[in-house]
């Protein structure tokens, strides 16, 4: 190669061609879409995420939980996600236009957690939740900086967790979860992308069982 | 080719006086970043198999420090150590003292002074939790501009080298100075200062990831390689008239493999195929790298055994990643610890091993004087090869197990982490024979700079 | 010579310059490989590799890119014959799944069917919602007023509310749903109705008011 003219052009079309072809390429393809709205539902769907969910989301994004959780329920034949009770259907682009933050994660230390709120047979609660966040479980670690350990100043708070065994807190005290748990719950308790949407299930062909 | 210097010894070590002191300082900084990383990264290693150890620290709780760790290694020390021997590439290519060094030395600073803000931001909570741009988005406008400044120099280099026609290390170093600009802002805008809408994120945050790999880890360690291995051995590299293919081969290809980590994912297929399609025709470029590169398999000090076990790493690391982007081969090794092993093979193994082999060769001609201990750069390369050998083979074996596990419905996650226990525990072993390997190098180059003592010119000779 | 040998690990001493290096190098790139001026082919097992991964790469392709549409998702989805994505509703379950929203027909009717005695009709072996399709989709589209007798006993003040255009305005998919749900349901047996016989019908007696029982036993 002997001319730094054609080294500089080459070099650009490269990088412009592919910026092109996935990030152009793709948000031609998805920027516009849509919800769905559905007729005898009367309602769109995705639906947006619920002001405390999505700030719960930020602290999702802020402790990079996608590091160790995907968000992302592949289809049957590829995996066992479905199987597991992840979800019933293979997640599709349009259940996270109303993300602001999509976490999709790359890896699966921990289970997906999609469709958390749709887990059969009972969705974890809020104490659950709770409880798990503060003691950590398996291979997950304590998030104990997401509660406060005080006083029971008067009556007990509404939202102290109520733990059993080595993990209760002194007497006369209470943990009490912080501003920021109480949204990561409230974001936890809003995954749920159980809509069927026409391209997640097309009607005819695929490999679907 | 015949060994003769053409300029006199004296020549060549005078050239550096002026470049000396903004190089070593990035490589400096560059260590100390890779020692941060390494530290951090051991960190996160450990909480893998032990979550209790520093959960209850909300900055170095595991999806921090996981963050921190990556973003330490990816702009400290290979944006430093990598930008420091390009720009010395570049100026001993164009047969002139480093040019523009007061840009170079206020770029660094600046460079590292925003990497820096960027990781407290990352400990505080304003990590953006995407893969390869954990950095917020404060920090990143000023790396951008002291980038830019650093590029000057090897901008001007290139400009006015002497001899017209282009070496193979010319194309690569100027690749990774005239691109990463490009991807970091197109990142910087699509990601974070208007984000794209749904998984278009993801989409655009695994073109930056893949072009990032592509175009700037890459080209800024084979721009090494391509110099250190015709220099130190003397012999003109085999098929050179195939390395411009191969260079284009990596420039095209590489960033459409950006789709790798989709497969099955909520985007639509193709994106995914074409990934798996550009990682297997990028094979073309390991095979043109690695008969390229052979002669550094022939041994010949310890500089060109870095250099022969980062291109084996490196090709290596293709291979695997042609393989595991296969769908059968992805449905088993996706989201484990497999494609960990992966990219710690291509990054710990390939392109710190081939930067490796670089310093080792470049120092002593920066700072005018041999490396201050030879047992040090020995007691280095066993730890770096051996630590990187067990870390992919270690995380390899638990990402199969995982990955099996993870299969099979019943079996649940409490029940995989135990499987994966003893082989994760390897895996720390080798991140701190790697970490370990580490501090001799940076010992050796601290004790190299302040106070070693001085070669004759002869033995610095070109 | 220097202290420092060329075994040292401390320094690893350079055969050539640089000068030297790019010289030739760039020998490499200019030479001819013979007088005829041919061009010189990469070597052949080079070319056999680039091939085999050009090929490679198209048949992937052509089989697995879905077409690069951006409603495939699955890459071994094979070519729908229709428009891709239309999903065929079950007209019970969705019909069911009407007949229970709150506010709609459970409420009155009951989920059971049975209505209340003496207030709401039951629609379980109702000879209404098993009869004539006309009758019953007068009923629902316009609503029912006035006494009605259904099995026997007789209801005196229905107000039996509108789902055509004159009330809650279902489509004619959701009409024909609920009707055919409850025309199988709780033992009923009768035909299904489909959304064109509710179109054709809804172009007669869409400004219709409230029908009476005898007004709608007139009809066929």
């Amino acid at each position: 190669m002997k001319n730094g003219f054609f080294l500089f052009v080459g070099l650009f079309a490269a990088i412009g061609l592919s910026w092109a072809g996935i990030v152009l390429g793709s948000y031609a393809q998805l920027g516009a879409l849509a919800p769905y709205y559905d007729d005898s539902e009367a309602q769109a769907f995705p639906q947006r995420l619920p002001g405390i969910a999505a700030k719960g989301q930020l602290v999702y994004r802020d402790l990079n939980c996608a590091s160790c959780h995907t968000q992302q329920v592949r289809r049957p034949d590829f995996g066992s996600d479905q199987a597991r009770g992840w979800g019933e259907r293979q997640s599709v682009a349009r259940d996270y236009i109303y993300q602001p933050w999509v976490q999709l994660g790359q890896a699966r230390i921990g289970p997906d957690l999609t469709n958390l709120q749709s887990r059969k047979p009972t969705a974890p609660d809020e104490e659950d939740l709770m409880e798990m966040l503060y003691a950590g479980q398996g291979a997950m670690p304590a998030y104990r900086f997401l509660f406060r350990d005080r006083l029971i100043v008067g009556q007990a708070s509404d939202h102290a967790l109520a733990l059993t065994g080595a993990l209760r807190p002194g007497p006369g005290h209470e943990i009490v979860p912080t501003s920021r748990a109480l949204a990561l719950v409230a974001y936890l308790q809003s995954l749920n992308t159980t809509y069927d949407y026409p391209e997640a299930k097309p009607a005819q062909g695929g490999d679907q069982k | 080719m015949t060994a003769q210097s053409q300029t006199a010894p004296e020549e060549a070590i005078a050239a550096e006086p002026a470049g000396r002191l903004p190089l070593l300082l990035l490589l400096g900084a560059g260590i100390l970043w890779l020692l941060a990383a390494g530290l951090l990264g051991l960190v996160s290693d450990i909480q893998l198999h032990a979550p209790w150890f520093f959960a209850n620290c909300p900055i170095l709780t595991h999806g921090r420090v996981a963050a921190l760790a990556e973003s330490a290694w990816m702009y400290g020390w290979v944006g430093n150590a990598g930008l420091a021997l390009s720009l010395w590439i570049l100026s001993r290519l164009s047969g002139e003292p480093l040019r523009a060094g007061n840009l170079v030395a206020i770029g660094a600073a600046a460079w590292n002074a925003g990497l820096l803000v960027g990781l407290v931001g990352i400990a505080a909570g304003d990590g953006t939790a995407l893969p390869s741009l954990h950095l917020p988005l404060y920090s990143l406008p000023v790396m951008l501009a002291a980038y830019g400044a650093m590029g000057v120099s090897g901008v001007l280099a290139w400009a006015g080298r002497r001899r017209s026609v282009m070496f193979a290390s010319h194309w690569y170093a100027v690749a990774a100075l005239f691109l990463f600009p490009w991807l970091f802002s197109a990142a910087q805008v699509t990601l974070l200062w208007a984000p794209v809408r749904g998984v278009l994120q993801a989409v655009a945050d695994g073109w930056y990831t893949q072009g990032l790999w592509s175009l700037w880890l890459a080209p800024l360690a084979l721009a090494g390689a391509y110099y250190v291995v015709p220099k130190i051995t003397g012999k003109v590299l085999p098929s050179y008239e195939a390395a411009s293919l191969g260079f284009w081969c990596l420039v095209f290809v590489g960033p459409w493999t950006g789709g790798r980590h989709l497969i099955g994912g909520p985007v639509p297929a193709w994106i995914a195929s074409m990934a798996i399609v550009a990682s297997v025709t990028l094979l073309f470029h390991y095979l043109i790298v690695l008969i390229n590169l052979r002669e550094a398999f022939g041994g010949g000090g310890t500089a060109l055994k870095f250099m022969a076990f980062g291109v084996a790493a490196y090709v290596l690391g293709g291979a695997v990643d042609a393989v595991t982007s296969m769908r059968g081969v992805a449905l088993v090794t996706q989201f484990t610890y497999f494609d960990v092993a992966q990219q710690q093979l291509a990054l710990a193994g390939g392109i710190s091993l081939m930067i490796f082999g670089v310093v080792y060769f470049a120092v002593p001609r920066l700072a005018g004087r041999p490396w201050a201990s030879g047992s040090l750069v020995r007691g280095h390369l066993v730890l770096a090869v051996l630590g990187a050998a067990l870390l992919v083979l270690s995380l390899g074996a638990a990402g199969l197990i995982q990955g099996a596990a993870l299969n099979e419905p019943s079996v649940p996650f409490s029940e995989i982490a135990e499987r994966t226990r003893t082989w994760l525990l390897l895996a720390t072993a080798a991140d701190s024979m790697i970490l370990f390997g580490n501090l001799l190098l940076a010992a050796n180059f601290i004790q190299t700079v302040a106070c070693g003592r001085r070669a004759s010119p002869e033995a610095l000779a070109s | 010579m220097s202290e420092v040998t060329s075994k040292d690990h401390r320094v690893t001493p350079a055969a050539v310059s640089d000068e030297t290096l790019l010289a030739s190098h760039e020998k490499l790139l200019g030479k001819q490989p013979d007088d005829k001026a041919h061009y010189r082919l990469l070597p052949l097992g080079i070319l056999f590799f680039l091939s085999g991964l050009i090929l490679f790469s198209a048949t992937y392709l052509n089989r697995y890119s879905g077409h690069f549409a951006p409603t495939i998702f699955n890459e071994t989805q094979k070519p729908s014959q229709g428009p891709a994505g239309i999903v065929k509703v079950d007209p019970v379950a969705l019909g069911k799944k009407l007949f229970n929203t709150p506010g709609a027909c459970v409420s009155c009717h009951q989920p059971n069917g049975q209505g209340i005695p003496g207030v709401y009709p039951p629609l379980a072996g109702s000879e209404w919602a098993q009869g004539p399709e006309d009758r019953v989709l007068r009923i629902l589209m316009n609503g029912l007023n006035g006494p009605v007798s259904v099995k026997g006993t007789t209801y005196s003040a229905s107000a039996m509310p509108a789902f055509g255009p004159s009330g809650s305005n279902w489509s004619d998919e959701k009409i024909a749903a609920v009707l055919t749900y409850v025309r199988q349901e709780w033992g009923n047996k009768a035909p299904p109705i489909t959304p064109e016989k509710v179109a054709a019908v809804r172009a007669l007696v869409a400004d219709h008011p409230a029908w009476t029982a005898d007004a709608l036993l007139r009809v066929k």
